[in-house]
């Protein structure tokens, strides 16, 4: 991983601040990006700390120009990006309400953020990898985006576009070296954990145990790997 | 001297393309394709997806992945903390160093030492001029990818007269690009699809890749009329791209530049052997060309130099005829207009 660029969308927090830092203890140029500054900062601290070098930058990538201006900063930069992990997302209303009890509004705005933002990055972040022909970019997915759960709303179903998406993008890109997979991580002890399942009677694994399969897809090992799903948790990884 | 005999004809307004093609409900390489051959001159009407036609297995494709920087900004203009203006456009044109650009201030006059606001956390100041132009040198106080942060933050593409509506950056951009710099859209290569550009590479016909980034063309008035040599742009070839062109060269196949920037920064390189560097030539109907065997262009205005290195390209008379036939069959011109290949 020594000197690969690697850009992480929703960093600040969750998933995305273990995956930051487990890309800086590997030696990464990472570029990462959050809503809002202030725990973004915060991992980016703790990222140098462990000597990595850090772009981070605020940005709603739901949004075409902020995308633009996150790539742009990170081309400028590094000059080029070698692995993108699609992992920002947000739940919607917690508790989750059934699709029959499911405000307009919040269902458009959480398959925007979630599904629409991994379109707009990964589109803009492609040619530069296919200039090279190398590039692994590497989706967030979720149990409820591959089975259709009551209770899990909108998000479940941004998760069934972000699913299709990796496959379809995966298949457009079969004859090159650029590859493009998803990975379920599994039930995990974060914040947004907490607002999906408020009571969580059950134990959950952190989000640092899951990091490995996103090393192994973002490294050469994994060249040749495209278009599947890995579970973070399960037996098969 | 240069530029002084320059092609002219008549350019219907019709003819200016103010839509991207997307807005007028075309596939952004289903565009029309006026295919010129460099020795008869015969002239045959496609559409631009048909390219893979026109091209044979090892001739090799160059494009520019530069990509389209937001340029427009507007600022608060101040001389001694007096306020000038409330808000006057300041025009990129020209990247000198990590904090100091070539910008086109839309105001009158600009002395060195004038100040502008452009947000509560960025200014420039004027610190010089350019030679025989209206451009001035203005310093930033953030440089690098911070100063980057606040123009893609504020700014607007480059829009032309013809252009109605403000379509957003993404319109202009080439699905290819991916180095940012160039003020204007390298707009040849805008009609590429990834699916066209897949189909050529399963036909073993070669893509590859310079850089070069584009500066401001027109400074909004006529009494500056910016000649090649006026017009300094930074350039990058890839060693690997280099050896590629030989290649492509050695083996009797054909070179294809996509755009006159393409053109231009490969016959730098090929007459002082720097693969990287600025760049000021001028190509006319007299050049030799080394590399370029053809060109994929826009259609370009009336006058326009770009017009000159296209006769190095084919003869005037052919060009002229071409270009008449294109406007009697209602082509468009400009960044969202229809190709001509030249080959």
């Amino acid at each position: 991983m020594e000197n690969k660029v690697v850009m992480i969308t929703g960093a600040s927090k969750g998933l995305g601040r273990a995956l930051t830092l487990a890309f800086a203890k590997e030696g990464a140029r990472l570029a990462i990006c959050a809503r809002s500054s202030e725990n973004l900062l915060r991992v980016k601290e703790e990222a140098v700390g462990l000597g990595a070098e850090v772009l981070a930058v605020t940005a709603d990538i739901s949004k075409s120009r902020d995308v633009e201006r996150f790539v742009a900063m990170t081309e400028e930069a590094y000059g080029r990006i070698d692995v993108l992990i699609n992992n920002a997302s947000i739940l919607g209303p917690s508790p989750m309400p059934l699709l029959l009890d499911y405000p307009e509004e919040d269902f458009a705005e959480v398959l925007r953020v979630n599904a629409v933002s991994a379109f707009l990055v990964t589109r803009r972040v492609i040619p530069g990898m296919l200039e090279r022909n190398v590039g692994s970019i590497i989706n967030v997915t979720s149990e409820a985006g591959h089975t259709g759960f009551a209770g899990w709303g909108a998000y479940g179903i941004s998760k069934f576009a972000v699913e299709g998406l990796t496959q379809t993008w995966a298949d457009e890109l079969s004859e090159t070296n650029v590859r493009v997979n998803m990975v379920d991580p599994g039930e995990m002890d974060t914040d947004m954990h907490q607002l999906a399942v408020p009571d969580c009677d059950y134990p959950l694994a952190k989000p640092e145990d899951v990091v490995n399969v996103f090393l192994y897809l973002a490294s050469d090992k994994a060249s040749g790997i495209n278009g599947q799903r890995f579970a973070a948790q399960s037996e098969e990884v | 001297m240069t530029a002084t005999k320059a092609l002219d004809f008549y350019l219907p307004d019709e003819l200016n393309a103010s839509h991207p093609p997307e807005k007028r409900g075309l596939r952004r390489d289903h565009v029309r394709m006026m295919v010129l051959d460099r020795t008869t001159g015969e002239i045959t009407h496609d559409r631009f997806f048909h390219l893979d036609k026109y091209l044979e297995s090892g001739d090799l494709v160059i494009l520019n992945n530069s990509r389209t920087i937001p340029a427009v900004l507007h600022a608060e203009w101040l001389r001694n903390t007096v306020q000038l203006a409330p808000e006057v456009e300041v025009r990129l044109a020209r990247r000198r160093s990590e904090d100091i650009w070539d910008a086109l201030i839309v105001a009158n006059p600009v002395k060195t030492g004038d100040i502008f606001h452009l947000s509560p956390e960025l200014s420039a100041t004027v610190i010089g001029e350019k030679e025989n132009s209206p451009l001035k040198h203005i310093q930033f106080t953030k440089k690098g990818t911070e100063l980057f942060n606040v123009i893609y933050a504020l700014g607007e593409p480059v829009r032309y007269e013809y252009i109605d509506q403000p379509w957003n950056l993404d319109y202009y951009q080439t699905v290819f690009a991916s180095r940012p710099g160039s003020v204007e859209m390298p707009s040849a290569g805008r009609a590429f699809s990834w699916e066209l550009l897949f189909k050529l590479m399963r036909m073993d016909i070669k893509v590859d890749f310079i850089q070069l980034h584009t500066g401001l063309s027109y400074f909004l008035d006529d009494q500056w009329i910016q000649t090649p040599e006026d017009n300094e742009e930074e350039y990058h070839i890839s060693d690997r791209t280099m050896a590629r062109i030989i290649e492509t060269k050695a083996s009797g196949k054909r070179v294809i530049a996509v755009g006159t920037t393409v053109v231009r920064a490969l016959e730098t390189a090929a007459i002082n052997g720097a693969l990287s560097g600025v760049t000021n030539l001028y190509i006319d109907q007299q050049f030799p060309l080394k590399i370029a065997d053809g060109i994929i262009t826009g259609l370009h205005e009336p006058k326009a130099s770009h017009l000159d290195m296209l006769s190095a390209f084919v003869s005037e008379r052919h060009l002229l005829r071409a270009y008449n036939q294109a406007i009697d069959t209602g082509y468009l011109w400009h960044e969202f207009g229809d190709m001509n290949l030249i080959i």
